[in-house]
């Protein structure tokens, strides 16, 4: 058995074409309550390498609009087009695989697995990968985020701003093509978050990579090319920008 | 290969610090897999020991035995030829501490001057066997069992009459190398000299004696084929020959079913202990949903995390299986440390890899069978949950592989107990059972949960909270009742049915049974015996009938070795069976099919056969049974099957004779007197015995203690090895109660925070738990009391009595240990203080 069966030529996008092409994206849920609509109506073009926000109140839809674009829901309807896959025709592991090799997320929560290591956490998507040296790669994208010296420490012997690090550090560690961030300062306090913030911009503009933040924060989000808000499963409106198309509303 | 040593890496990183959830998990695999090798290795160094002390049990590498005559002249030479013989000579006989002194029965042994060939006696005070049965002033010497003296109440140097001869008791016996355990002792040993045995006057025609040779052979002897060639030089010798292969036979068939029994109790514990594996595998892998989901969003596969905690778990069961295996492999010798003095050889010691390698296999199939189902579940762990802050386990079944997958590995263990019991039936409704009492159990708590839903809701909030949380959504109850009711269940069926058995023995079969047996009757004493006895006041009822020994050779032609009857019936075609002949149908005989002779008939050998035995060797009217009878081999027609009530205890036969065909063989007579009252019962004995030394008494209460003593040994036994599955039962309660201890503390910290008192929080627990013993123990007792009723009235024929105290027990053992381990589990949430909590979440 071998991990892996996504074709490496579709995985690394053009920078000029489209990263994330949704058109008329739709999820609805059962409840007990009955039918719930998520997302009615999602278009969304984003081009390589560009940063977007998307804000707007709880229950808007941002983070569904994650896991559509991650792979980790599927639309009840509608396109969803990522780094040239086409989501809806990829199986279960498909996609996991789809994600080891295109996207790097980081949650509001961080994520860390409490019994690995900061190293090991940061190694997992490239020991996924089959990387042979994901040890070193993981020790320098750790060094890149100023923990070099907490390599061996576990989750819970870090602060909430280390913790952060680790996982901005794993997030760009295969070097996706594009970055997912939830909330990523919802859980630090002013002053480190700032400093998480200017370490995820500044690993964005160094790698190239393409930056997805969802923020309750205005100030945060204007530092993004282009600023998407949403509100009950749609989106609303959006600054005119170079980098973004905006299709429906 | 890189997948699976990144599952065995990411396994490794995820057992750091996981141990402490797997410590019920730990517990009830280990326990299993000990209860498992425990009880086959010492029944390994049981049959191990005996087969190494074979020649010493047997007294020589060949011993042959012959019921009621010596062996013919020319094969004694025969055997005095191929080597060193013993001769001795056993039967039963009434002594009695000198004159007017006590009478007892005992087992009488005559010894020749070589005796032992094999291994020595052992006497107190030390002195050789030859001094102290020398003849000395013209009385001969006797050595005796030392319980024996405490029945009689005699010490060495008293004299004790057998037969027509005053012994003198020269010594005690601290060992005899060829006593074997028997279960069917008619009394305690007394060892006398060959030469010695004729002034007793006891052996005479028909008398019931066995004659044993045991022969040391010249080494190197091919025994088998000496045995084959022997038996063949004698074919209508009518003996039986052992070879140190089966020195022990009965006692081997008993460790043998007792292995088979306690193997399927220790499979019941697997299988208890199992519920406890699923729920730690379960409960431990909603703890890493967040690692899960981390993983998967990663870009694990779900084959992947599968992998991954498979390992784990996988890892886990080798601790617990070599927990097990340790604990299994002293079991041989801490049996030796209990059973020094009373087995009849030394458990030698060491491991015996093969018992213990079939539990490490049942405990790993175990593992499997009840990890699989949660383990697939995990990996439909939603990854997109990380995006809210609350990441739950997943519902619902997992996908069909992994249900495969669980089925296959059900199969596997059924397989194993197949293999494990060599027992297909017995493994058949062992399976059938489990699955049944699994399919009443899930049912039953499922009914009762359904039932306590509908109930009015309480007004009280304690008691409402408390009935709540039985059935409230991811409860333990179904587990809970499973697991405990399972050890419950063994526990208070095994109470029931020893209950049964000994109210039988005590209570039901006295009332119906004779009071005496009296043996080796010569056919010229039965009419002043008849006379005397019924000169008796008190005595209701005497039966007679001659009695023969004799052993099945042929049936329907077929050579008895080559015949493989039912096992249940095995006992009819091992060794000599008593044999009579009648004219007319015996008083309470049925007649279940074929007619009985008639009253004058004169014509070719015809036998009544026991109806279950015909069935057992597959027989039926027409056909034929060879018997050898003193040396004659006489070929009968079966006319009619009869049914017999053993239970009676009456004068009953397996072969009964029409006339014509026993009459002139030399035979003794065999009676049963009904007495009313010890009185009478005293009277019969003293003045049969007094009257006729030769003839011996066998009271029948004195047999039914006997069996009721072995009986409460078997029941100590089998209560131990039941409780086994009892505690694997607790492990899966106290595993459920700390699992839900995180909930607990929640729910303290909330109602704490709503105004409810400490006390009142309490009562709530103790409700819920009180109300979890209850149902468990209802459920229990009712599938215990089927199981009793079943075992008691279909395959012990039996009438059915419940006892209350068994279900008490059963109710008391439930709520203590719900409550108890609740409680215990509990008071930690109490204790709680609400800030901290509250400022977590």
């Amino acid at each position: 058995m071998t991990i892996g069966t996504v074709d490496p030529s579709q995985s690394r996008h053009d920078a000029a074409q489209s990263i994330v092409d949704l058109r008329d994206v739709h999820l609805n849920l059962r409840s007990a309550a009955g039918e719930v609509n998520i997302l009615r109506g999602i278009s969304l073009d984003i081009r390589a390498g560009a940063t977007v926000s998307i804000v707007g109140p709880s229950g808007a839809g941002k983070s569904t609009l994650m896991m559509i674009v991650s792979g980790l829901e599927s639309a009840s309807s509608g396109q969803v087009q990522v780094a040239g896959h086409d989501l809806s025709a990829l199986g279960e592991d498909a996609l996991a695989e789809f994600r080891r090799d295109n996207i790097g997320i980081v949650f509001q929560a961080f994520r860390l697995i409490p019994t690995m290591t900061a190293m090991e956490n940061v190694a997992i998507p490239l020991e996924l990968a089959g990387t042979g040296d994901a040890f070193r790669q993981a020790r320098e994208s750790l060094g890149r985020v100023g923990l070099a010296d907490r390599v061996q420490h576990y989750p819970d012997q870090l602060s909430g701003g280390e913790q952060q690090r680790v996982a901005i550090a794993r997030a760009f560690v295969s070097k996706p093509a594009l970055l997912l961030a939830d909330e990523p300062t919802g859980n630090l306090d002013r002053t480190t978050g700032d400093s998480v913030v200017e370490l995820l911009f500044d690993l964005q503009t160094r790698h190239g990579t393409t930056l997805v933040l969802i923020t309750h924060d205005e100030i945060l989000a204007t530092r993004c090319d282009r600023i998407i808000r949403m509100a009950d499963g749609l989106i609303l409106a959006e600054p005119t920008s170079s980098d973004t198309t905006l299709k429906t509303a | 290969m890189r997948y699976w040593a990144l599952a065995a890496r990411l396994a490794r990183r995820e057992l750091r610090g996981s141990l402490g959830n797997f410590r019920v998990f730990l517990a009830c695999l280990a326990l299993g897999v000990a209860a498992i090798a425990g009880v086959g290795s010492v029944s390994d160094a049981m049959h191990t020991g005996i087969s190494r002390d074979a020649r010493q049990l047997l007294g020589g590498d060949i011993s042959i035995r012959m019921s009621h005559r010596t062996m013919p002249a020319d094969a004694r030479a025969a055997l005095g030829q191929a080597g060193q013989v013993s001769e001795a000579i056993t039967m039963r006989a009434m002594t009695q501490s000198g004159q007017g002194g006590r009478r007892t029965l005992v087992e009488l042994k005559a010894v020749d001057g070589v005796y032992p060939l094999i291994g020595a006696m052992a006497l107190e005070p030390a002195i050789p066997l030859a001094q102290a049965l020398e003849e000395r002033d013209g009385t001969m010497g006797a050595v005796i069992d030392p319980s024996l003296s405490r029945r009689l109440g005699v010490a060495v140097g008293d004299r004790l009459r057998i037969g027509n001869h005053d012994f003198e008791i020269r010594a005690e016996i601290a060992k005899e190398p060829d006593r074997t355990i028997r279960f069917a002792t008619f009394g305690p040993r007394v060892m006398v000299t060959s030469a010695a045995l004729p002034r007793t006057g006891l052996v005479t025609e028909g008398s019931l004696v066995h004659y044993h040779y045991r022969v040391a052979l010249p080494k190197p002897t091919n025994v088998p084929a000496w045995i084959k060639n022997f038996d063949a030089a004698y074919p209508k010798a009518g003996w039986r020959i052992r070879s140190t292969q089966n020195a022990a036979p009965g006692f081997e068939r008993f460790i043998a079913r007792v292995t088979q029994f306690l193997t399927l109790v220790g499979l019941t514990a697997l299988l208890v202990g199992g519920v406890g594996i699923a729920n730690a595998v379960r409960s431990f892998l909603d703890q890493r949903t967040g690692t899960i989901a981390t993983l998967k969003c990663l870009g694990a596969p779900g084959g992947l995390i599968f992998t991954t905690y498979l390992i784990q778990v996988m890892v886990l069961a080798t601790v617990g299986v070599v927990i097990g295996s340790a604990i299994g492999a002293i079991a041989p010798p801490l049996t030796a440390h209990l059973l020094s003095g009373v087995f009849p050889v030394t458990i030698p010691l060491g491991f015996y890899w093969k018992p213990i390698g079939m539990a490490a296999l049942f405990g790993y199939v175990t593992t499997l069978a009840f990890a699989v189902w949660p383990l697939g579940r995990a990996r439909n762990v939603s990854a997109a949950q990380l995006f809210r802050a609350l990441v739950v386990p997943p519902d619902g079944w997992p996908n069909p592989g992994y249900i495969a997958l669980t089925a296959v590995a059900a199969l596997a263990l059924a397989a194993l107990a197949f293999f494990a019991t060599d027992d297909p039936r017995l493994a058949l409704s062992f399976i059938i059972g489990a699955c049944g009492v699994l399919v009443v159990f899930g049912g039953g708590t499922a009914l009762l949960l359904r039932l306590i839903r509908r109930l009015p809701s309480p007004r009280h909030p304690g008691l409402r909270l408390a009935i709540a949380n039985l059935h409230r959504p991811d409860n333990t109850t179904p587990s809970i009742v499973l697991s405990l009711g399972l050890g419950l269940t063994v526990l208070v069926t095994v109470a029931l049915v020893q209950f049964n058995m000994a109210y039988q023995i005590t209570q039901q079969i006295p009332k119906q049974a004779p009071s005496y047996f009296f043996i080796d009757i010569q056919p010229h004493q039965v009419e002043p015996f008849t006379t005397l006895v019924r000169s008796i006041s008190g005595v209701a009822k005497l039966e007679h009938t001659p009695m023969v020994r004799g052993r099945i050779v042929r049936v329907a032609g077929v050579p008895i070795e080559q015949v493989k009857p039912d096992k249940d019936i095995a006992w009819a075609v091992n060794g000599d069976r008593g044999l009579t002949y009648a004219t007319h149908l015996p008083e309470d005989a049925k007649v279940v099919a074929g007619d009985w002779w008639p009253e004058d008939y004169s014509g070719p050998p015809l036998i009544s056969f026991d109806a279950n035995v015909a069935r057992g060797l597959g027989v039926g009217i027409g056909d034929t049974i060879t018997l050898n009878v003193l040396g004659r081999e006489i070929t009968a027609t079966i006319v009619n099957l009869r049914h017999i009530d053993w239970a009676t205890l009456g004068m009953n036969f397996v072969f009964v004779f029409a006339p014509g065909t026993l009459e002139a063989a030399p035979h003794s007579v065999i009676s049963a007197v009904y007495a009313e009252g010890t009185e009478a019962e005293e009277a019969v004995q003293g003045l049969v015995t007094e009257r006729f030394p030769n003839i011996s008494a066998i009271r029948v209460k004195d047999a039914l203690e006997n069996a009721n003593r072995i009986l409460d040994a078997v029941a100590i036994a089998v209560r131990t090895t039941a409780s086994v599955t009892l505690l694997a039962g607790i492990f899966v309660l106290a595993g459920a109660v700390v699992a839900g201890q995180h909930r607990r503390i929640h729910d303290a910290v909330i109602l704490k925070v709503l105004g409810a008192t400490r006390r009142r929080v309490l009562f709530s627990y103790l409700v819920e738990y009180a109300i979890l013993g209850l149902l468990t123990a209802i459920v229990a007792s009712a599938v215990g009391t089927v199981l009793g009723y079943f075992i008691i009235t279909e395959l012990m024929r039996a009438e059915f009595v419940v006892s209350a105290m068994a279900i008490g027990l059963t109710v008391s053992i439930a709520l203590l240990s719900t409550i108890g381990l609740g409680l215990f589990g509990t008071w930690r949430a109490l204790g709680m203080k609400a800030a901290p909590l509250l400022r977590n979440k």
